[in-house]
């Protein structure tokens, strides 16, 4: 009995295996964005020429071959086109090949259900923060059981703001990290601060850091760009966390791997005895393991789909996707 | 002094300013903020509100007076009466009574979209009814002035979700009457609910 799932809706390639909710292996590849961020075509060849590869290292991570596979799971989206074509092939290949039940999966629900897996949660507010999305959900049973969005950006992701700065302030490319390095020992200045209930935006507090590293010290910058964002997002999971009354906040996605964004969460849930849950971080990544640990779930509970109708969808929304466990 | 209500951003209490009783809404520190961010968005929202309050009055709709501005508090006259989500609950059978409140509201947020104020968060937890049956409409705390169509009709859209199928077309029709944009703001909310984003995303309130 092993699940393997197969994620490659950007720019990681990942494989994992699950058995009985337990992850036997995680392995991914990594196409390099480089300077330029990621080009759909160039990611995807890439991915297709490493994908048997990838397979290969997940089995022997967990010492079996191919026919002890009893399930596939792969990305469906949201995501790059080209990258998650490689994914949905593979996986309906392998489907054929080894007569075994396929379900296609949501990536962002995915990210979000492993942590919830690993750490525990029971019925938490997600802040899931990755680099093309943020939102604020939480289950509910009606029309079907799914997990609401009480709030989300209304541009892009908090991850893309942090990237698209990173590379205008010339540092390492594609991490958050590198801001938040840059960021530490930094003054606050004023930045635009826009949170609408529980939607929130960041096109213009990137337009706004961008501008100001013209004229000022490019660490204030990076700290206060930071913090304005995070606390935007506190503001609205703290709004959500009320309405809902849920004391748990989830944080997964990219994002958080952020430890600035974790501890204000924790200051924030303390003041409603609430705490914070998160996965590590191998789980925060993209990566391959959430995909299976998903997929064995949906298996479990009939949710398997014929392969003629295992599509891809670039944006597929997490809120449209069922959670019948 | 006393605590009446916490929400997320203010704690209310019980109050008096020369004598007159008051409730004073304080915005309460967000540890997670650094320190100047914090002080800024406090002092900021606590002066919009007053400030957006004292339009809505200057312009006929039914708010309590603000009685004094305090650093991140507001003094505002205390009203005498029920919100109307608690007497929804309690007074589903007086039909009447419930046309009336609901005819005022809608008038009350027509006059608001009048003075291109949008209230951010007009639901039942915000209206509260005299035991005259007087219809005062209060926090502003999420209040913009703005002349745009979409988010007077997503004041709209947050009542529309939060009150009965039978209440609704009562207060909508009200509103129609009273607000001088009528027509363009109920066909954006038409737009709305047909686009993706809100209709997989059922507003739920509280
Ligand atoms: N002018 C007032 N007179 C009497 N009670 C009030 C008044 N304003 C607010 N309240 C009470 O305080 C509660 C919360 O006030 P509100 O302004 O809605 O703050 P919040 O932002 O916390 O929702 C209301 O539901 C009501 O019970
Ligand atoms: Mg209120």
């Amino acid at each position: 009995m092993a699940v393997i799932g197969i994620e490659s809706s950007a720019h990681t390639l990942g494989v994992g295996i699950a058995d009985k909710g337990k992850v036997l292996a995680n392995e991914k590849m990594m196409y390099d964005v480089g300077t330029t961020g990621i080009i759909p075509a160039k990611a995807a060849e890439q991915h297709i020429e490493n994908i048997g590869s990838v397979i290969g290292a997940a089995l022997s991570k967990a010492g079996m071959d191919k026919s002890g596979i009893t399930g596939i799971g792969y990305t469906k989206g949201p995501g790059l086109g080209p990258c998650l074509r490689v994914g949905q092939l593979a996986a309906k290949t392998l489907s054929m090949e080894l007569k075994v039940p396929i379900v296609p999966v949501n990536h962002a629900i995915g990210h979000i259900e492993v942590a919830r897996h690993v750490s525990g949660a029971k019925d938490p507010i997600v802040l899931y923060v990755s680099g093309g999305n943020s939102q604020i959900l939480g289950i509910i049973n009606e029309p079907f059981r799914h997990y609401h969005v009480f709030g989300e950006t209304f541009d892009i992701g908090v991850g893309n703001m942090l990237d698209s700065f990173a590379r205008a302030a010339k540092l390492n490319p594609a991490w958050g990290s590198s801001v938040a390095k840059l960021a530490e020992g930094g003054k606050y200045i004023q930045m635009p601060y826009t949170v609408k209930g529980m939607d929130f935006t960041f096109t213009g507090l990137l337009t706004n850091a961008v501008k100001m590293l013209e004229a000022n010290d490019p660490r204030d910058v990076a700290y206060s760009m930071q913090e304005t964002a995070f606390a935007m997002l506190c503001e609205a999971i703290e709004r959500a966390m009320l309405l809902t009354k849920k004391r748990e906040v989830l944080l997964s996605g990219g994002v958080a791997q952020s430890k600035r964004l974790k501890e204000m969460l924790e200051i924030m849930t303390a003041t409603h005895n609430g705490a914070v849950y998160a996965a590590p971080n191998e789980f925060n990544a993209d990566n391959g393991a959430m995909i299976a640990i998903v997929a064995e779930k949906m298996l479990d509970t009939g949710m398997q789909k014929k392969p003629e109708d295992c599509d891809i969808n670039q944006k597929y929304r997490a809120d449209a996707a069922e959670i019948r466990w | 002094m006393e605590k009446i209500s916490e929400g997320a951003e203010a704690e209310i209490y019980d109050a008096k300013v020369l004598g007159r009783s008051a409730i004073l809404k304080y915005r309460i520190e967000k540890g997670y903020r650094t320190r100047p961010l914090d002080y800024r968005i406090r002092s900021e929202r606590t002066k919009s509100e007053a400030k957006i309050m004292a339009r809505a009055s200057a312009r006929g709709a039914m708010v309590p007076k603000v009685l004094l501005i305090d650093g991140y508090g507001i003094y505002i006259e205390k009203l005498d009466g029920a919100m109307l989500n608690a007497m929804m609950d309690r007074f589903e059978k007086q039909k009447e009574k419930m046309r009336k409140i609901l005819e005022e509201a809608g008038k009350q947020l027509g006059m608001l979209h009048n003075a291109d104020i949008v209230h951010g968060d007009y639901t039942p937890a915000n209206i509260l009814v005299t035991p005259e049956g007087v219809v005062y409409v209060i926090d502003f705390g999420l209040a913009e002035i703005t002349n745009s169509v979409e988010e007077k009709a997503l004041d709209l859209l947050l009542m529309k979700r939060s009150i009965s199928k039978t209440l609704y077309p009562i207060f909508e029709d009200s509103y129609r009457k009273s607000h001088g944009d009528s027509k363009s703001v109920l066909l954006k909310l038409g737009d709305i609910e047909r686009r993706g984003r809100y209709q997989t995303r059922t507003l739920i309130t509280g």
